[in-house]
C-alpha cells in the first residue's frame, strides 16, 4: 500500500518520517482545511492523490500553498 | 481536573503556533532514520483507497477513547464507508476540536472520498476505515508499534487496498 500523510508540523514530519507528506501550513485540528469548505476539502484530496504518484523519494515532505496552483516546494527527503 | 487541563493547552497550542513550535521542541517523539516505502504503481483513477486518522474519531455506538491514562490509548476503532458524519463523534482531548465538530470532514474526509469516487478520480473507496487518538506515549508506543498499527495494516491489506491517506489532527 502506498501512503501519503498530511503533516501539520514540519517539525514533527521531519523526526517522524512517513513515506511521504504534504504540509499545508493548516492550523492543529484542520488536516484537510476548514468546515463546510467542500471544494478546499476536494482540492487537498486531489493534490494528496498526486503526490502519491509525483513523489519518488522516502521522506519526502512537500509544502504547498493551497489557495495557489502548482507551487510544490520539495523538502530533501 | 486533568481533562480540563488537556483541553485548555490543546486550544492554546492551536491558537497559537509559536506556543506549539516551542511544544514539539520540547516533546518527545520517535524518530526514525529511515521511512518505508511503496511505489505506487498505479493511476489513482484505479486505486482503492482508505483513510486512517489519527483524530480520535469513532462511532457513537463504539467505546470511546481513553481519556483517563494519561499515556494515552494506542487501540483503534473500524469505522464502515457508509458511516453518516451523525453517527460519528470524536474522543480526543490534545487538539481543538471546534472545526472537526462542525464538519467531522475536516479531519476524517470520508464523504469527501466518496464524492471523489463518483466523480471517477479514484477507483474505490474501500468498506472501512480506522482511527486512532493520536495521544499515545509511553508503555503505549509499544502496542502501537508491534500490535495495533500492524492489525490496522493487515486488515487493509486483505482489503486489497492500493492507497491510503492519513489525517493527523
Amino acid at each position: 500500500m502506498a501512503t501519503i500523510s498530511i503533516s501539520l508540523s514540519k517539525d514533527i514530519t521531519e523526526k517522524v518520517r512517513p513515506p511521504r507528506a504534504l504540509y499545508f501550513g493548516f492550523p492543529l485540528g484542520h488536516p484537510i482545511g476548514y468546515p463546510h469548505q467542500a471544494s478546499l476539502h476536494h482540492r487537498v484530496l486531489r493534490l494528496l492523490l498526486r503526490y502519491l504518484k509525483d513523489i519518488d523519494s522516502p521522506g519526502t515532505i512537500v509544502e504547498l500553498d493551497v489557495t495557489e496552483k502548482d507551487n510544490g516546494v520539495k523538502y530533501p527527503g | 481536573m486533568r481533562q480540563k487541563k488537556d483541553k485548555i493547552v490543546a486550544k492554546l497550542l492551536g491558537k497559537y503556533p509559536p506556543l506549539f513550535k516551542q511544544w514539539v521542541k520540547r516533546a518527545e517523539f520517535i524518530e526514525f532514520d529511515d521511512s518505508p516505502w511503496t511505489p505506487l504503481d498505479k493511476d489513482v483513477s484505479l486505486c482503492r483507497l482508505a483513510l486512517i486518522t489519527t483524530g480520535g474519531i469513532h462511532l457513537k455506538s463504539q467505546p470511546p477513547f481513553d481519556m483517563f491514562d494519561g499515556a494515552g490509548d494506542p487501540t483503534f476503532r473500524e469505522i464502515p464507508a457508509d458511516t453518516s458524519p451523525s453517527e460519528l463523534i470524536i474522543t480526543h482531548n490534545y487538539y481543538d476540536r471546534s472545526g472537526a465538530n462542525k464538519d467531522v470532514n475536516v479531519v476524517f474526509p470520508l464523504e469527501r472520498v466518496l464524492e471523489l469516487k463518483q466523480s471517477g478520480e479514484i477507483g474505490d473507496v474501500n468498506h472501512r476505515h480506522f482511527a486512532f487518538m493520536g495521544h499515545i506515549m509511553h508503555h503505549h508506543i509499544d502496542v502501537l508499534m508491534k500490535e495495533t498499527a500492524p492489525r490496522v495494516a493487515a486488515k487493509l491489506k486483505s482489503d486489497r487496498v492500493d492507497i491510503v491517506v492519513l489525517t493527523p489532527a
